[in-house]
């Protein structure tokens, strides 16, 4: 062997081996993309985003006990937690949980209504309900928090500044006022078709939806700010508002398919919280039909049938891990949410409650009995509403009957004009009435307001989240004070009373700088206890 | 072509070195007296010349000599010198050398099956001999029988039942790398290297929090340990350089049995272990069912046992039927199975001239130690080696996995069935639980019957978690590889091999109807996932040694390597079946499917060298340049390494009783192509919202990623002596990971939740020591014992500008949140409290229960530990008498903290032993209100540890124990039959063998609360929920087992 032959031939080995690998990295992109995502965004696959932000704008099922179940629905309370281990009832935040009212806003809905805005005309029906959609994401996350990331959302960076309430607030009406005047322009026309799980595409009712959302924004800074108020609730009105349910009803589907399951119902089994105190004093007290369709009978009862209200028990908001383990307050003894969101695991007195289809029950997004009550509350202020405070919140009552499918005219009108008052709830702690409001209009203006803001609490039903911040801007309506607060701020629940939810750790840990900016434009210390811009109580 | 230089060079040296004669030639070959095995690198020398040359890998050898008799003198480091005279015509000899003891010469296979002599290398390496693997056995994951054998080892076994995955980590933990590709494994792990190439090793599903998961199987569960000839421990990158990307982790080296020349061998071995529970909680048996000291009126409703002391009243039990309340002290054990083990291993190796098979089969049958977990493993192999022709060998082999696991028990707090039984009331006993864990409606259809839970909501029956769920993994398994090798010169050699790892696996889970948390629709639910990952390796390497001058030689490797990794995944679930419990997707009412896959393309070329200089100076240096498909073009990053080690006792004069010195050091770089598809932006699927929906990927894309780059330098002494009796070596090591891939938090205002960074700088250092010796050597008796310490610091020095601080799953805060935070440690543990007031007393509320950090909205979580051992340490004692062969091992670590999960959730329900004083109340805790005043108020038992355990979010540092902990971890008591020699049996040796024997010491509860004091940790901190990045913290994880068993080992 000699040297030539080896070297030549080993030269040409060494080469050709670096050269297969250096030409060999040619289909290196195409390996390193992933087979089952795409990669950029078309007119066929826009309609898609939309659904995205729809589902995940309403609170998904991921994201509903611990963006709302946890919190806003307890402090609304319509449950009251039957878990020793959350806290949230003792009005202690855990603030790594309620993040999921915040985030996948940002992350889900944000993206996806961007993304449309920046491919669709600015004057399309698509455009406008995406507009819409953004709305009502963003005002359950200021009505959370107060300021939040809003004007710079969606730019990368390495802090996204909070804005002030107000200001969004401001945003809000004027990105609403500009979706109705486009949506006016499609007057019959459809946009989405099947992607829009609320209504299908129909534009008619996404404009009747948009100015209800407006009446319900015109009413939160009612106190704050009178004048913008008063114009933005007679426009909508004008315009027109939702009028009948349950065609003007609002809801969001949900399925199985795909997980993306009624929140409500993902918790069927969980038994971590049941009805509250408050919603048994007033549903037994008024003898209310709705129980049935609110609440099931506690499991121990003999008798499932629904509406008898013997059978009904409910607990009351922050008993402590002690009071939670004694057999009154377990969950076995007191009544669960009702059949529509109750698995077929669910029993009474070994009766199978549930319902087979529980998971795809269409979720509450918003509905005609608020748009009555809330003319009922303008009528009151004064407000040009269409109609006497009166007929609407009788009117209020009856689209609420019906959304739940009482349609019995007689029983309907009976109820109204029933002289009930809630009664004492005959829980653990004996407690009294919780207040003494009746169902039959009165001639008191002062009982008028608590009987409008009463009834329009049973109707939001199980919509915590819009339920407790209009308990924060109203005031008006009585709720048990927390029975034990744990909650360092909050020594005695009957004066103090939780405003806001502070701001998120993980925002101090990731978005500093802009929490700074947070802090200024809440304008008092962040804590549970500052008011947000609009609650002037 | 520039960077390219470095390989040209080593080749334009190699080819300068050569130098011919014109002589004759002899051509031999060497190989071990015993076993026949070649032996590479011995020296071959003409006696009274100078001509010198090497053996090369297969122990062959050229040399030219003069014409005429002569001898040749062979040495090899290990063995003796051997004299051997040649004919005037003999042109081959066959030299068998024997083993020097005195020497302790190892040979050790390195990276890339280079072999080597121990004493030659620049850096530690340690070899576990095989009969150490298959004496006493680890029954779920082969690598358990590794703990304290070796080295600065921190195993940690996944909670999943028999072939669980597990953790082993070599020299502390470096990465916080994210679960990609099919793997949610440790990224820690030590690299696994089967002949030559990595194994897939990865874990497809694991616990990374504290709610629970299934575990997976990962790769090295079905190594077979019976068909291993050696191990090496590569704990340092740069011994593990040439591995490329993932060797900073350090690399286990394994070669299997082939067969030898000119023998015919059987090895028969059958072994039989017997397990039980090793480390259960500790439960109380005074007080039944109930709350508050009393008897429930109710007992379906809840499962607490706060009752009433149990004296054989009479009451109303949960199934509604009179009852005797009175303590089950055994009614968690008798939950439990005795393991069963049986293992039977079948290897022939039959070695003709040119050609040497060998194929083996073994089943692994076990029973696990939870009812219903079975494991059947079948592995073949067959390997064949052979000469056909002068210059070509071809070493080809064929393993085949076939395994089936069944009745796996999820791991966690969520139904977890061990989780269930601790939970079960005192008072309830193991006949009523098992037979009435479920009702039969009228068509058959199973329902759950009342069962005393402590969380209807969650917990069920466990026997109902074992007889009506089901977790089922089976997984077919093909790892081969072909290898042909040319032999260009004597010296000069050239190879390529495929290799081919492919695992599939199927993994079912059937839920009936009925079950918790699992099936939300009725029916029941069903699940099949299929993974598929395909590993494919081609190389082709240039190997050569040469002899520039008798007193210089050097040996050099080059090539080039293609790794493809593809990881495919199939997904069918339904939850809801239309007809209840019919587990097949044919009935589903709501099916939904998904799919995942990646591909990661790396190409490769290296070079190595190493110089030594008589014998006693060596000089290593490897180069190696990666193309990886993960990286923005061009794709491409490199890394060297070189160690220097010379053997002071060859240079110069020393005292007589040291027989060897080696001091050596070394540095290295190993960078890592990181994960696949994060330079792009994409938009996912979901089935879910009416027509299906898309969105935007949540991370934001990093066009510019940079690969992740561990260096390292370690330096090394090792000393032997009184002619080798007693040996040291001390390492200190040294690594910084850099570069990692990190993804970090973006505000989520941005649009976007995370985003990948090349950030960090985690460092470790440390020290390792090994002494071995044999202080008593006759000829009936010995004692040899070996002993390894380690210890290990870690040090998280930055992350990036943007980022202080990285979690690490488990986010909720319910135990303990394990967090990377710059100036901290990797494993560092953070939770809630006992709240104490700037002079450092405990406070208290105003009924007298602590009040704790939990109770403060927005109060940082606090530092409790860190969960990784400071020191680990083993020490095996080996006497041989006559036939008689005795060996134990204890081992053990200190530092570090392990928090139960469990004993914080089962204080809530009063079942432990911890939950028994104070119960009709008068526990003062001594702390101070706000004011800073003594709160004199006491407290019963139940609102003490309701207070600090809070069931499932509890408060961590009342559960957080010291796991320093030393145990028996092996023994082992063999006796060789005596066979007559014209026996077909040549040897047969019977032993009886025990795992995780007894503790030795534990360490106890961190708190020392007033009135109760501290506890004994009653856990197995190596026992953990997940062999993921979150540990120190156990919830629900299987109890370890304790193994007795049988073995008897024959050779025909």
């Amino acid at each position: 062997m000699n040297m030539n032959r080896i070297n030549k031939f080993h030269l040409l080995l060494l080469g050709s081996l670096i050269l297969f690998s250096l030409s060999c990295t040619k289909n290196y992109d195409e390996v390193n993309t992933n087979k089952n995502s795409i990669a950029t965004i078309g007119p066929s696959t826009l309609p898609f985003l939309f659904s995205h932000a729809e589902a995940l704008s309403t609170v998904n099922n991921a994201n509903y006990q611990i963006a709302q179940n946890l919190f806003a629905d307890q402090y609304a309370q319509y449950f009251a937690c039957e878990a020793t281990y959350f806290g949230s009832d003792r009005l202690v935040i855990n603030q790594a949980w309620v993040g999921a009212n915040f985030n996948p806003y940002y992350t889900d809905v944000l993206p996806q209504l961007q993304t449309i805005f920046q491919n669709t005309d600015s004057a399309s029906a698509e455009h406008a309900m995406a507009e819409v959609v953004w709305v009502l994401t963003f005002m359950k996350a200021t009505d959370y928090w107060g300021p939040i990331p809003y004007f710079n959302a969606g730019a990368v960076a390495v802090s996204v500044p909070y804005d002030a309430q107000d200001k969004i607030y401001a945003d809000f009406f004027h990105r609403l006022d500009g979706a109705i005047a486009v949506l006016k322009t499609h007057a019959g026309g459809n946009a989405y078709g099947s992607y829009d799980l609320i209504y299908g595409g129909a534009v008619d009712k996404w404009r009747k939806f948009a100015n209800t959302l407006r009446l319900r924004l015109a009413m939160r800074v009612s106190k704050v700010d009178p004048a913008t108020a008063k114009t933005e609730a007679e426009a909508s009105v004008a315009d027109g508002v939702m009028t009948s349910s349950p065609d003007d009803d609002g809801f969001v589907k949900r399925s199985s398919t795909g997980g993306d399951i009624n929140g409500l119902s993902t918790m069927s089994d969980w038994n971590e919280f049941r009805m509250s105190a408050t919603m048994a004093s007033v549903l037994k007290g008024y003898q209310d039909p709705r129980i049935a369709q609110y609440f099931l009978p506690t499991a121990k009862s003999a008798d499932p049938t629904p509406g008898k209200f013997a059978n009904y028990q409910g607990l009351r908001n922050g008993l402590s891990v002690a009071q939670l383990t004694l057999s009154a307050n377990l969950a076995a003894a007191n009544s669960h949410q009702g059949q529509r969101w109750s698995s077929t695991g669910v029993t009474v007195g070994g009766t199978i409650v549930g319902s087979a289809s529980y998971t795809n029950t269409p979720q509450n997004v918003i509905e005609t009995a608020e748009a009555y009550f809330l003319r009922a509350e303008g009528a009151l202020l004064g407000w040009n509403m269409g109609g006497t405070a009166q007929t609407l919140y009788e009117s209020g009552i009856k689209n609420s009957m019906a959304q739940w499918g009482i349609t019995d005219a007689t029983a309907v009108s009976n109820y109204i004009s029933s002289p009930n008052k809630p009664i004492a709830p005959g829980d653990y702690l004996n407690s009294p009435a919780v207040s003494d409001v009746p169902i039959a209009w009165s001639s008191d203006p002062a009982v008028q307001l608590q009987q409008i803001m009463t009834q329009k609490w049973l109707a939001l039903y199980p919509d915590g989240m819009e339920a407790w911040a209009d308990w924060r801007r109203s005031h008006v309506m009585k709720l048990y004070p927390a029975a034990n607060s744990d909650n360092q701020l909050i020594p005695d629940p009957s004066t103090k009373w939780l405003r806001r939810i502070p701001f998120l750790l993980t925002e101090r840990q990731n978005n500093a700088a802009g929490v700074k900016t947070g802090e200024a434009a809440l304008g008092g210390t962040d804590n549970e206890l500052t008011p947000l811009w609009w609650d002037k109580n | 072509m520039m960077k390219k230089t470095p390989l040209l060079c080593l080749f334009f040296l190699a080819c300068s070195f050569l130098a011919f004669a014109q002589e004759r030639t002899i051509t031999g070959k060497i190989s071990e007296e015993s076993n026949k095995s070649p032996i590479p690198g011995a020296t071959i020398t003409v006696k009274g010349g100078k001509k010198t040359v090497t053996a090369d890998a297969n122990g062959a050898f050229t040399i030219a000599v003069p014409q005429g008799k002569l001898s040749l003198i062979i040495t090899s480091i290990g063995f003796g010198t051997k004299e051997v005279a040649v004919g005037a015509e003999t042109g081959t000899v066959e030299v068998l050398l024997s083993v020097d003891n005195k020497q302790l010469g190892e040979v050790v296979v390195t990276a890339l099956g280079i072999t080597r002599q121990s004493k030659t290398l620049v850096y530690a390496a340690q070899s576990v001999p095989a009969g150490q693997l298959t004496g006493v056995r680890a029954t779920d994951n082969f690598l358990g029988s590794l703990s304290g054998k070796a080295a600065n080892i921190q195993f940690v076994q996944g909670s999943g039942g028999l072939g669980s995955g597990a953790t082993l980590i070599l020299r502390g933990n470096r990465s916080i790398a994210p679960a990609s590709g099919g793997n949610s494994g440790n990224p820690n792990n030590a690299l696994i290297v089967v002949d030559g190439v990595p194994i897939n090793n990865t874990t497809f599903t694991t616990g990374n929090n504290d709610f629970g998961s299934v575990q997976s199987s990962d790769g090295a569960s079905d190594i077979n340990p019976d068909d291993i000839e050696s191990m090496t421990i590569l704990r340092g990158a740069s011994a593990a350089n040439l591995y490329g990307s993932q060797a900073g982790n350090g690399v286990i080296v394994i070669s299997t049995k082939k067969g030898h020349k000119g023998r015919t061998d059987v090895t028969v071995n059958s072994g039989i272990g017997f397990e039980k529970p090793f480390a259960l909680p500790q439960f109380q048996n005074t007080y039944g069912q109930g709350n508050t000291g009393l008897i429930a009126a109710d007992s379906s409703l809840s499962g607490a046992s706060w009752g009433a002391k149990m004296s054989g009243q009479s009451y109303t039990n949960f199934l509604y039927i009179k009852d005797t309340y009175s303590p089950q002290p055994d009614n968690v054990k008798d939950f439990f199975k005795t393991g069963l083990s049986l293992n039977n291993s079948v290897g022939v190796s039959v070695g003709g001239d040119k050609t040497q098979n060998y194929f083996s089969y073994t089943n692994n049958y076990a029973k696990g130690i939870i009812p219903g977990n079975d494991m059947n493993r079948h592995i073949f192999t067959y390997r064949v080696i052979s000469d056909f022709s002068k210059k070509f060998t071809l070493d080809a082999k064929a393993t085949y996995i076939l395994q089936v696991i069944n009745g796996k028990p999820r791991t966690g707090e969520e139904n977890s069935p061990v989780f269930d039984v601790y939970q079960m009331p005192r008072s309830v006993s193991s006949a009523t639980a098992k037979n009435n864990y479920q009702t039969l409606n009228t068509f058959g259809i199973a329902a759950p019957a009342n069962w005393p839970s402590t969380n209807n909501s969650i917990y069920q029956s466990p026997y109902w978690m074992t007889n009506n769920t089901f977790i089922g993994e089976s997984r077919e398994r093909a790892i081969g590889f072909a290898s042909l090798r040319y032999n260009i010169t004597p010296w000069l050699n050239i190879r390529g091999s495929v290799n081919l790892d492919r695992t599939s696996d199927e993994i079912q889970q059937k839920y009936q109807q009925g079950t918790l948390l699992w099936n939300t629709n009725a029916g029941g639910s069903f699940a099949v996932t299929d993974v598929t990952l395909t590993n494919k390796w081609y190389d082709l390497i240039l190997e050569g040694h040469n002899n520039i001058t008798p007193a210089l030689k050097i040996g050099y490797h080059a090539g080039a390597i293609y790794y493809d990794r593809l990881y495919n995944q199939n997904n069918a679930s339904t939850n809801g079946l239309n007809v209840a419990n019919k587990f097949s997707m044919n009935f589903a009412s709501n099916p939904a499917t998904t799919q995942d896959g990646a591909e990661i393309l790396t190409e490769s070329v290296f070079g190595q060298a190493n110089i030594s200089w008589r014998d006693a100076i060596f000089l290593d240096a490897s180069f190696r340049e990666d193309w990886s498909s993960t990286l923005p073009r061009p794709y491409t990053y490199n890394y060297p390494s070189v160690g220097l080690s010379a053997l002071l006792n060859e240079l110069t004069t020393l005292p007589q009783a040291i027989s060897l010195l080696k001091v050596s050091g070394n540095f290295a770089l190993v960078g890592n192509g990181g994960i696949p598809f994060v330079t792009k932006s994409s938009y996912q699927f979901d089935q879910g919202a009416g027509n299906g929906s898309i969105q935007r990927s949540l991370t934001y894309p990093i066009p510019n990623l940079k690969p992740e780059q561990v260096k390292s330098y370690e330096f090394g002494v090792e000393a032997r002596f009184l002619q080798d009796r007693i040996g040291f070596t001390a390492t200190y090591y040294h690594s910084n990971d850099h570069n990692e891939l990190v993804p970090i938090p973006l505000p989520v205002a941005t649009g976007y939740a995370t985003q990948y960074i090349n950030a960090g700088n985690i460092e470790n250092h440390g020290v390792e020591i090994t002494v071995n010796g044999s202080p008593i050597k006759t000829k009936t008796f010995s004692w040899d014992f070996s002993l390894n310490f380690s210890l290990n610091r870690n040090k998280v020095i930055e992350l990036s500008p943007n980022l202080q601080t990285f979690f690490l799953g488990g986010a909720d805060n319910r135990t303990a949140q394990p967090e990377v935070k710059v100036g901290g440690s990797f494993g560092d543990l953070y939770g809630y409290v006992w709240s104490k007031n700037a002079k450092g007393q405990h406070q208290v509320q105003a009924d007298g229960t602590p009040l704790t950090t939990k109770n403060i909205t927005g109060s940082d979580l606090s530092y409790l530990g860190n969960s990784n051992a400071r020191e680990l340490m083993g020490l095996t004692n080996t006497f041989q008498y006559k036939r008689f062969n005795l060996s134990f091992l204890i081992d053990g670590r200190l530092g570090g903290i392990i928090l139960s999960g469990t004993e914080m959730n089962l204080s809530f329900s009063g079942v432990t032993k911890n939950t028994l004083p104070f119960r009709e109340g008068g526990l003062s805790l001594g702390g101070v209100d706000a004011t800073g005043a003594a709160v004199a108020k006491t407290i019963t038992a139940q609102q003490f540890w309701q207070t600090a355990s809070n069931q499932r979010y509890g408060v961590g540092e009342f559960f957080t124990y010291s796991a320093t902990n030393f145990r028996m971890r092996e023994f082992s008591l063999g006796y060789d039959i005596p066979l007559p020699n014209t026996n077909i049996i040549k040897s047969l040796r019977f032993s009886a063998v025990a795992r995780n024997l007894f503790w030795i010491y534990r360490g106890s509860s961190v708190l020392d609360i007033p009135g109760i004091g501290k506890r004994k940790m009653w856990m197995d901190p190596d026992m953990a929920n997940g062999n993921g990045l979150f540990q120190g913290v156990e919830y629900g994880a299987l109890p370890s087992t304790r193994t007795l068993g049988f073995n008897l080992k024959a050779n025909f």
